[in-house]
Formats: structure tokens, sequence, C-alpha cells
């Protein structure tokens, strides 16, 4: 079991964003965490990244309570990827992705071969190998995406937690970003907007709603077009996606969406 | 755009090029002055002093270059490194490019401190003027760390309090002058706010030298942390830097360092802010490189600056800050314009 | 014979009232001062002194029953002037403030400092004054051939006692005691004249001097008198030379400045004030032989210190003072024979 979750609860500014949230993430698998804007999506990865704490319940990584261990010892194995990376500093592709490998590098340690194999493999996964010199601050919003994810990916870590990755993607990058989350043997948690996408590429989906789970499990057990009127305030028909066992969502577009 | 240099070898020879310079500037420094004294006799003299050579030399001249010039540029190099040092460490936690060593209040606090003892007479003579800038100085920062520690103490939140902290210590060090000192007080204390190396003597360059050194090798000790700091917190969180505790260690070594320094020469400006920049444009910013080429430039700059100061104008010596900054700021745009990006 | 004698007791009753009419004023009096003209109908009967040198010349006048207050003071008054002094009220000892001045209704005032009253006067500006029917008088001393842009200001031209006797002499003629200025003056005169007597010989001329005030920090840049100054003044009349160069006042110099220039002999500035560890002279005397430069310069291997007082080292009546005092210590020194 990779991440577990017990009935955790988070608040901020006197509002409570999560309510009690269980959730357990088996290892390897893809999550997908949807839900509506406010739904407490990027609180949960937080959380599960622990650069918040929860004030009620636990969580646990690999059988450890999150809270006990080190910011180092999380960082070596959980690796995040946030909504948006902005820095003022005049820093090149590499050097972005460099930072992934902060980790395992001691304070004074040389950056070694390995260091620069695992540099250089993150650029090729997300399809930006050779592009190490370019400046990021030239890069596009999809460029610095991949840039990020390859950072992350440097850190050789057993959980990726993205925030939204698929944002500023094109849509050939979206489905290419989705689709190594999805190869990597890694635990991913995987936080979307784009239904179809979480249907087609997440193993599992969780549904929040108001910082409530709403609903867990496979897509196709999820996706229902109750909970996507309830939850999402939309009428839809769920088919089948070209991805065997998954459903895709048709969108009522002339149909009326509920008034919240 | 920028050079990146890979490898030890490259980087060894750049640093080594570096102390080359600082060393070449020291031995100017050393030449150069009020009096003319020469080149051979502060040859010899060094050559006495350092190596025990057995020369004869005039006393008066020897212990010009020696007691006062030599004292003079080594505390110029320590403290205009550690000023580069502070400016550096603090751009990168703030995450702001104009963040400088004063940012936190340390140099409002240390003027505050510095008149209450020369003209209101805080310590009743116990306290020197040095020491009073120094605990003002703390007093500042101290004020300025409470101010920002509500919500996380944020680097806009640290900075605004970093403002408040200095207009309030700036406005007491405006209203003890304008209604305690005469005007001799005023030209004394005029002299002290902008950065003063004339009453530097041996004793104060084994302070500084030591608050340097301790410095250095603290900041150096977080490159790596620092270098995760670029794209925010939360992100050198996730990367697994303790940044409560780095914010805190790194905050206090600056503060210290920077408040030493004041203390010994009075609050000498731009250094803490410009030199990095500087840096930056010469080595990247991998801290691991920045941090000792930042100090290294802040050095050389400020021991030349302490030269200019006692040359531009003959028979005065201008005060230090007044240099640093008519200097700098254009040789600064240069090297903005110089910099910028092609379109 | 009776021509002759009508004559000459008419030349003698000329004379006599000749001697008798310069002693007495003529009003209205108009007077050039410091690039104004001032007019007096009568003499004042109620003046302000703004300055210790103004206060003290108004006192050695015997004109305390006519100084409505004092202001301005760096030191005490002279010794034979405390009892006179004792019945005047101060307003401060710092510059005050200009209603305070007004408050007690004068018909002068007698500024020391244009700094103070002038221009750009602290206190007031000339108009300001004149506007509400008070004259104003400047020492000559702080105007002529200086420019007072700076505190302490750059004079372009030696100092001379000549410009106090002037001032002397004017205010004894605005006030309508003349004969007591000209007895003040003369009394001024003969001492100076004595001192610069005492040091004649001409080896003065190899002798320069460096005369330390005081430095806001004790390792730091010393204060020292420029020599255009009344230090400067001291100096040229007893025929030595002034170690610093510069037309300012009170230069800010380095040691190592001063070391170079390696002065004869160093006149170390006393006072009653403890504003700056360096005010007080042995403080002074012990950073020199402490110091490892200075400590290695002929002057202080030598103990050759003039101790004077800082008063002594101003543009004032005092100045002669100074005169005695550094020709008494060149003496002491064996420097002159």
């Amino acid at each position: 079991m990779s991440f577990s979750v017990r009935d955790v609860s988070w608040s901020a500014g006197g509002k409570l964003i999560l309510d009690a949230v269980g959730l357990d993430v088996p290892e390897g698998a893809t999550l997908g965490l949807i839900g509506p804007n406010g739904s407490g999506k990027s609180s949960l990865l937080k959380l599960l990244c622990r650069l918040r704490q929860p004030q009620g319940g636990v969580v646990t990584l690999g059988g450890d309570d999150l809270a006990s261990l080190t910011r180092l010892a999380i960082a070596q194995r959980v690796a995040v990827v946030e909504q948006q990376a902005a820095t003022l500093e005049e820093l090149t592709v590499r050097e972005v992705v460099a930072l992934g490998r902060t980790p395992h590098r001691g304070r004074f340690s040389p950056w070694t071969a390995a260091d620069e194999a695992i540099l250089r493999r993150a650029l090729d996964q997300v399809d930006l190998g050779g592009r190490g010199d370019q400046s990021w601050h030239t890069l596009s919003g999809g460029e610095r995406q991949r840039v990020q994810i390859a950072r992350a990916l440097a850190q050789e870590p057993r959980e990726l937690l993205l925030d939204e990755p698929t944002n500023h993607l094109d849509i050939q990058h979206q489905i290419e970003i989705l689709a190594l989350v999805e190869r990597l043997p890694l635990t991913s948690i995987v936080a979307l907007h784009d239904l179809n996408l979480a249907a087609a590429f997440c193993d599992l989906v969780l549904v929040l709603k108001a910082g409530r789970v709403v609903a867990a499990g496979p897509p196709a057990a999820v996706l229902t077009q109750g909970l996507l009127w309830e939850v999402f305030g939309v009428r839809a028909q769920i088919g089948r996606s070209t991805r065997a066992g998954r459903p895709h969502i048709q969108f009522l577009y002339d149909d009326p969406v509920r008034r919240p | 755009m920028t050079r990146r240099l890979g490898g030890w070898g490259p980087r060894a020879l750049f640093a080594l090029a570096g102390l080359a310079v600082l060393l070449a500037a020291i031995a100017l420094a050393v030449s150069i002055g009020e009096i003319a004294i020469p080149p051979a006799t502060t040859f010899k003299t060094l050559a006495n002093r350092l190596f025990g050579a057995g020369y004869e030399v005039g006393r008066v001249q020897a212990g010009v270059v020696w007691e006062y010039r030599m004292s003079r540029a080594l505390v110029a190099a320590c403290c205009g490194g550690a000023l580069a040092l502070s400016g550096v460490v603090l751009q990168a936690l703030l995450r702001n490019p104009l963040a400088e060593p004063y940012v936190l209040g340390i140099s409002a606090g240390a003027s505050t401190g510095a008149v209450g003892v020369m003209i209101v007479g805080f310590g009743a003579g116990a306290l020197s003027l040095s020491g009073g800038a120094f605990l003002g100085a703390l007093a500042a920062f101290a004020l300025v760390l409470l101010l920002a520690r509500g919500a996380r103490g944020g680097s806009d939140r640290t900075i605004l309090a970093g403002v408040a902290g200095s207009q309030l210590f700036n406005a007491l060090t405006a209203y003890i002058v304008t209604s305690s000192a005469d005007a001799e007080q005023a030209r004394g204390v005029m002299f002290w706010l902008l950065g003063n190396l004339g009453g530097v003597r041996w004793p104060d360059v084994y302070l500084a030298a030591a608050v340097a050194a301790a410095g250095f090798a603290i900041c150096i000790s977080q490159a790596r942390a620092l270098d995760a700091f670029s794209f925010g917190e939360e992100a050198a969180a996730a990367l697994g830097v303790p940044v409560a505790r780095l914010r805190l260690v790194l905050f206090a070594a600056t503060a210290l360092m920077t408040a030493a320094m004041v203390s010994i020469v009075g609050s000498i400006g731009f250094v803490g802010l410009v030199i990095p920049h500087a840096a930056r444009m010469l080595v990247g910013s991998g801290h691991g490189l920045l941090l000792p080429a930042s100090a290294l430039a802040g050095a050389i700059f400020m021991v030349l600056a302490d030269i200019l100061s006692r040359i531009v104008v003959p028979g005065q010596i201008l005060p230090i800050g007044v240099v640093t900054a008519l200097f700098g700021a254009p040789a600064f745009a240069l090297l903005l314009y110089r910099a910028r990006r092609p379109e | 014979m009776r021509l002759a004698s009508f004559l000459a007791a008419a030349t003698l009753a000329l004379g006599a009232s000749g001697a008798l009419a310069a002693g007495k004023t003529q009003y209205p009096l108009t007077l050039e001062n410091c690039g104004r003209q001032i007019t007096f109908d009568k003499a004042p009967e109620k003046a302000v002194s703004i300055g210790q040198n103004s206060s003290e010349i108004l006192l050695s006048l015997g004109l305390a029953d006519r100084l409505a207050a004092t202001a301005v003071w760096v030191g005490p008054v002279l010794e034979n002037l405390k009892a006179a002094n004792a019945g005047v009220p101060r307003i401060s000892n710092n510059q005050p403030s200009f209603e305070a001045v007004v408050k007690t209704d004068p018909d002068l005032v007698a500024a020391q400092f244009v700094f103070d009253v002038g221009p750009n006067g602290v206190v007031g500006k000339r108009e300001q004054f004149e506007e509400l029917g008070i004259a104003t008088y400047i020492s000559p001393g702080d105007c002529i051939a200086k420019d007072n842009s700076m505190r302490d200001g750059a004079r372009t031209k030696l100092f001379s006692m000549d410009l106090i006797y002037q001032e002397i002499a004017e205010l004894a003629q605005i006030f309508d005691v003349q004969e007591r200025g000209e007895a003040f003056i003369a009394e001024l005169k003969q001492r100076e004249a004595k001192a610069v007597a005492s040091v004649a010989g001409g080896k003065a001329k190899d002798v320069s001097l460096l005369y330390w005030f005081s430095s806001s920090q004790l390792n730091g840049d010393a204060w020292v008198a420029g020599k255009f100054g009344a230090p400067g003044y001291i100096t040229q009349v007893l025929g030595a030379r002034n170690a610093v160069e510069s037309g300012e006042e009170w230069p800010a110099v380095s040691w190592e400045s001063i070391v170079g220039r390696n002065p004869t002999v160093i006149v170390v500035g006393t006072m009653d004030r403890r504003k700056f560890p360096a005010d007080d002279p042995k403080v002074k005397i012990d950073f020199m032989e402490k110091d490892p430069v200075v400590s290695q310069i002929d002057a202080v291997k030598k103990k050759r210190f003039i101790e004077l007082s800082a008063q002594a080292m101003n543009p004032t009546i005092r100045t002669i003072d100074g005169i005695e005092t550094v020709a008494a210590g060149l003496k002491r020194l064996q420097l002159v024979d």
C-alpha cells in the first residue's frame, strides 16, 4: 500500500477544506483526483507530501506515519509537480531538472555520472532531450510544465503527485504525459480537470465535492450519469472509450446545466 | 548569454583568478594613500611583516602601510565580501531581486543604536559606538522577525515587515538627530551613516575576518538548499529542504554578519544589492559558484571603492558609501545593458 | 600776543571738544555690516546676543544692563565676566527659536555666526528681524572673506584679530560707549603684542603647528584647524606654519595625512564638555602615544604638546588667550629663543 489516508480533515482561514477524507492508494496505481474547483484537490495533494499538516486524521506512506518522516525522507520518495512554477532566476532547462536530484545529493557532493544519466533520461521522457541549454524564460507554458515533470522524474520518486499537469499543454502532450505517467512503475496521484482524460488514463478515480469523498474506484464504476449531475452539474451520456474497459463521457451540451 | 562552468578544473582556475585580483587590489590599496610612499618602501614593509625579511624602513611610513592601510584594506575586503554574500542569500530566500542585507532592518537599527550612543548617551559611556550600533541592529532585526511571524512568514510579508521596521528605526534616528544633535554631532553621525573606514585598526580586522569566515562557511554549506528555493518555499520543501530551519539559520547568519560589519564601518550601501547580480551575470545562478563568486567580487569592489574614496578628492576622504553608489551604479547599468536579452 | 593766545585757547578748546566729540556717538548712526546698511536712531536699550563671543564682548563693554538675553554658549563665561553675566537671562545654550528671541522685545540682535542669523539663518533671517523693527549686527569675523554655506564654513582669507577689534569698536559705537571700546581694544592689542614679542627671534618659522580640536570617533578622522581660522591667525602672528593646508575652518583629516605632515607641535584642545571621548585632552594624548603609527612621529615621541582651551581656537576675543598660551608653550618646549 502506498498512501493511506484515514479520516483526514484540514481547515484554512476558518473554513473547512477537507472533511474526513479517506483513501487507499495501491502501489503502482495511477489515481485521478477529480472534482469541481474548490473541492480540495490541491489541498489533498499538499497534505500527501506534508506541505500542509492535517488537523485531524492520519496520512501514512508505505505504512509509516507521514508526520514522523523527515522532510528529506519524504522528498526522496515523493515528487510533486505544482500547477504553476515561476522563478525570477535565469535558469536553463538543465538547471531546473537538476534540482530534482537535490534530495539525493549531500551538501558538497559533486555532480556524478549517475546524476547526469538520470537527468538526461528525465528530459527524454518528456520529449525535451537536447534542449538542456535553453533558458527557462523562453519556454512556453506547456514546455515549462514538461520540464517540471522532468524535474520530478529526476527525483526518482516512488510516488508522483501532479496538480493539473495538463493545463497548458497541447493535446498531443496531454496525451503523452498522461500515457507516461500511467506507464511509469510509480504510484501517481493526478489532479485533473478533464474527466475523459481521467477516465482514459487513471486506474482509479477519487471524486471530491466540498472537501468530502463522494466516490472512489475504477472510472467505469465511478463516472455515472448521476455522479456527473450531482457533482459536476452537467448532463451526459456514458459511452465506451477507445481504451478497453474505460468509459467515455459524452456531454449533452444542449441540456441545461445545474444551477448551484 | 551567460557562461556556465562545468567541472572542477575551470572553477578552480576561476577562483584562483579571482583571488589573484583581490590580492592585487589589496596591494594597490596598500600602496596608494594620502601621503606618497615609494613602492619600494611598501614592498619592503610587506616583506618584513609577511616574511620576516629584515629591510630597513622608516617607522612612520611602514606604520602607515601596515597599521593603517593594510588593516583598512582587509576590513574593506571582509566587509564587501560579507555584504555581497548576505545579499545573495537574502535574494534567494526572499525571492526578490531587490533584496539586500539591510532589508531586514539591520542598517536602520544600527544607525539608531549609533546615534543613541553618540548623541543621547545610551549605555552611559560603557557602550562604544560600535557596540551601540550592533545592539541597535539586533533590536531592529528582532522586531522585523516578530512582525514577519504571522502567515508563515512568507517572503512578501517578511519584506514588508523589514520595510516597516526600517522606517520605524529611521524615524527614531531622525528624531534623535534633529531634536538632540548639534551641528558637530550631526556631522560626526553623517560620516558614520555613509560608511567610514577611517577608524579601522588591526583588532577590527580580526573581528571582521572571523565574522566573514564564519558567515561564509554557514552560507556555502547551504548552497544546494538555496538552489532549491528557485521556485519558492513550497517547491524547496518538496525537494527535502527544511525550510523553516533554513530560513532561521540563514536569516540569523546574514543578520549577524551584516550587523557586525555595519557596527565596524557604518552602513555602506549598494554592495549587497548589486554585486550578487553582477556575479550572477558572470557565473550563473547556481549557488555553489555564486556564493564564493559574490564574496570575491564584493571584496574586490569594496577594496577598490576604498582606494577611490581616498584619492578622488585630493586632501579629503569621501565616505565610502558615496563612492560605492557613485561608481557602482553606472557600472551596474553597463552590465545590465550588455546583458540585455536579444529580442 | 592776544591773538596768538586766543588762537591757542580756541585750538585747545576745539581740540578738547573734538576729543570729547570722538567719544560720543552721533545719531542717527549708519553702519555697513556684512553687506547691509544698519541705522540706529539712538543707542539700543535691549539687546539679545546670540553667540558666546558676541555676548562676552558686550559684557566686557559693561553693557550687561542693556542685555535682555543671551543664547548659544559653548563653554563657561570668562571669569572676569561671571558676575555681570549672572544677571542676564540665558535663553538656551543651543540655537534659540526666532520667537524666543523676539519675545524679549529687543531692539538689537547681535549675532556671532551667519549660520544663526543670516540668509539661511537657523534662528532667523535678518529681514525677519528687521520687519519687526529689530536691528541686526553680525560679527564681521564671520562674514568677511568667508563662505558660510556649510556649518563651520570655509575662509578665503586668513582670519585676523582686526576683525574682532572692528566688531568691538562698532558695537561700542552703536551703544555709545566708545571709550570703553577703545580701552578694551587697547588692552587686547597690548596682550597680543607682548605675546608676539616673547617669541620674536625668527626660529618659529621652522615650527609647524597642528591644532587638534576633537574627533567624533577616537580612531577616526580628526577635526583639525585649517589655515585660515583663528588657530591659523595665532600661528601666523607667532611666525610659525600651520600643518594643515585646507581653507575649511575645521576639516576632518585622517591620521595618515597628519602623520605625513609631521607637525612639530601638536596643540591639544581642552574643553569642559565630554560629548565625544576625544573631547578629553588626556584621551587625545593617550591615543597619540598608543597608536602604532602616530606614536612614531617626532612630536609625539618628544611629547611636544601644548594644551589650549578649545574656546581660544575660535575667532573671538579669546584668540588672544590662544596667542599667549601657544607662545608660552613654544618657549617651554624650547622651540624658540
